[in-house]
């Protein structure tokens, strides 16, 4: 949405012979015209493929592969972004003091927890500053992924 | 004695006041006998409070042992700054953005939590169109007016109608939820320190499993954002749990910042208005500070500009200038 988008808005808006939709368009245009258009592009591909066959087809095959590997993503789970790119930053040598102490922490007091009057500390702090340093790594990167 | 004590401390502060005075004196000359006195005085003083001091914190911990006070997980971890994009100066809420959070909202929050501050007609215009607003608010019924014979009926809902509430009052919601009360969130952006950024991460901080060591109480979920850390809401966003009719993946993180610019919308819907009209404002208000610059330097020119002279008679001239 640019300048000049708002500009012409203002004067569409401003103009006598426009309408303003309060409501959602009827169903009815909107099937028709995907219906319209749907045709339009299947009768517009062949003739596209006529043209320049050879170079098409290539082009056609990497598009294929393309679309196959999407198509797979998709299928398979969903990853979290968030989770891909803090755990990215948690290995990364930006973090790299906190996760080492963190390591340690949770070597000892484990280790501390299997022996008989179990530990007596918690690596909650050592958490904090791994997660605050990943989390802020990932901020700015995981924002201009999310819509 | 220690009532005596008490009664004195006017007089104990005088002779501190006189104190620096008086050992400046006493350096001078060593034979003065009621100034040596008030030093040792107030010598006195400070071990007997530096003792009851030190005694309570002893008294403490004898009580309560080695109690850790104010630590970090008490705090809760503060939350990351998180570049919302809705809370820039010159930007407004992305409207697709807050349709797919009040889809969230509706489909995962809205079992638990009331949104009893917002009527289906705020809705319009921002989040859905009227029809929708209006079949949404039919699917729930609402008390009538009393009919004839002064019996409430329930009628379907209209757009004045506020969301419906999942539970009928606060008792009832403790108790569906094991004793603790899910929080109305018409206004938790506002309530809560950390606002959009708190709430976000507070939905996508649930760790796999608690670090080690940490004590969970029973009946709660580790989330090192809720203060204590202990918060009786388990994690309910898990990807692709809601179906966006945009076709946006349904990650953990989409729906959270989703819902979380929902919220947001949610306790503060004059925003967009407020931004316009505080840049409106700036505008405005700055034209008129320069016009009045100009007008008062104007209006003052000729008081500025003016100059005094004085002429001093000259020596020996007894004639005065004309
Ligand atoms: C199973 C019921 C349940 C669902 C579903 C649920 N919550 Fe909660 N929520 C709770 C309970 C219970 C609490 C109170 C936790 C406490 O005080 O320990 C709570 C607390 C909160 C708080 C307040 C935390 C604080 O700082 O006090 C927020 C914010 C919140 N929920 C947001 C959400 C959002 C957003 C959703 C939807 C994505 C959601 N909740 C879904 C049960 C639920």
């Amino acid at each position: 949405m640019g300048f000049w988008d708002t500009i012409t808005d203002l004067v569409e808006a401003a103009t006598p012979w426009s309408v303003a939709e309060a409501e959602a368009p009827a169903q009815e245009t909107t099937e028709e015209t995907t219906a319209e258009t749907t045709q339009e592009e299947t009768e517009t591909k062949p003739e596209a493929a006529a043209e320049e066959p050879a170079a098409e087809e290539e082009a056609k095959e990497e598009e294929e592969e393309e679309e196959e590997e999407e198509e797979e993503e998709e299928e398979e789970e969903l990853q979290d972004p968030k989770e891909v790119f803090e755990e990215e930053c948690r290995n990364s040598k930006e973090c790299a003091p906190a996760k080492h102490h963190y390591d340690e922490c949770v070597e000892r007091v484990t280790a501390a927890q299997s022996q008989e009057g179990g530990a007596n500390e918690d690596c909650v702090e050592e958490f904090f500053h791994l997660v605050h340093c990943a989390t802020a790594c990932a901020a700015p990167k995981l924002f201009s992924v999310l819509k | 004695m220690l009532a005596r004590s008490c009664v004195r401390p006017m007089r104990a502060f005088a002779s501190a006041r006189n104190g620096a005075v008086q050992i400046t004196k006493r350096a001078a000359s060593s034979s003065s006998g009621s100034s040596a006195e008030s030093p040792l005085r107030l010598n006195i003083a400070a071990a007997a409070a530096t003792a009851v001091a030190a005694g309570s914190v002893g008294w403490y911990y004898h009580l309560y042992g080695n109690s850790h006070a104010m630590t970090p997980a008490e705090e809760g971890l503060h939350p990351t700054k998180y570049p919302w994009v809705h809370e820039q100066w010159l930007k407004t809420f992305d409207h697709q953005a807050l349709r797919r959070g009040f889809q969230v909202y509706r489909e995962v929050c809205s079992s638990c939590h009331s949104l009893s501050r917002v009527p289906y007609r705020s809705l319009v215009g921002s989040i859905l169109t009227v029809d929708e607003a209006k079949a949404l608010a039919e699917e729930n019924e609402y008390d009538a007016e009393p009919n004839d014979q002064g019996e409430i009926e329930k009628r379907p809902g209209k757009l004045a109608d506020y969301l419906p509430s999942p539970y009928p009052n606060d008792e009832a919601a403790r108790f569906a939820n094991n004793g603790a009360l899910p929080p109305d969130l018409s206004l938790m952006v506002k309530a809560r320190h950390g606002g959009c950024d708190y709430i976000f991460s507070l939905l996508t901080g649930y760790p796999d499993e608690p670090p080690a060591g940490a004590q969970v109480g029973a009946g709660l979920y580790f989330n090192p954002y809720f203060p204590g850390t202990g918060i009786a809401m388990a994690r309910v966003l898990y990807n692709g749990l809601v179906e966006y009719e945009d076709e946006t993946p349904a990650t953990t993180s989409q729906m959270a910042k989703d819902v979380t610019e929902f919220l947001h919308w949610a306790a503060e819907p004059e925003m967009d208005d407020r931004k316009r009209m505080g840049m409106k404002v700036l505008v405005i208000t700055s034209v008129l500070f320069a016009m009045s610059v100009w007008v008062k330097r104007y209006k003052w020119a000729w008081l500025k500009s003016r100059k005094i002279v004085y002429d001093p008679p000259k020596e020996g001239q007894t004639k005065i200038r004309d």
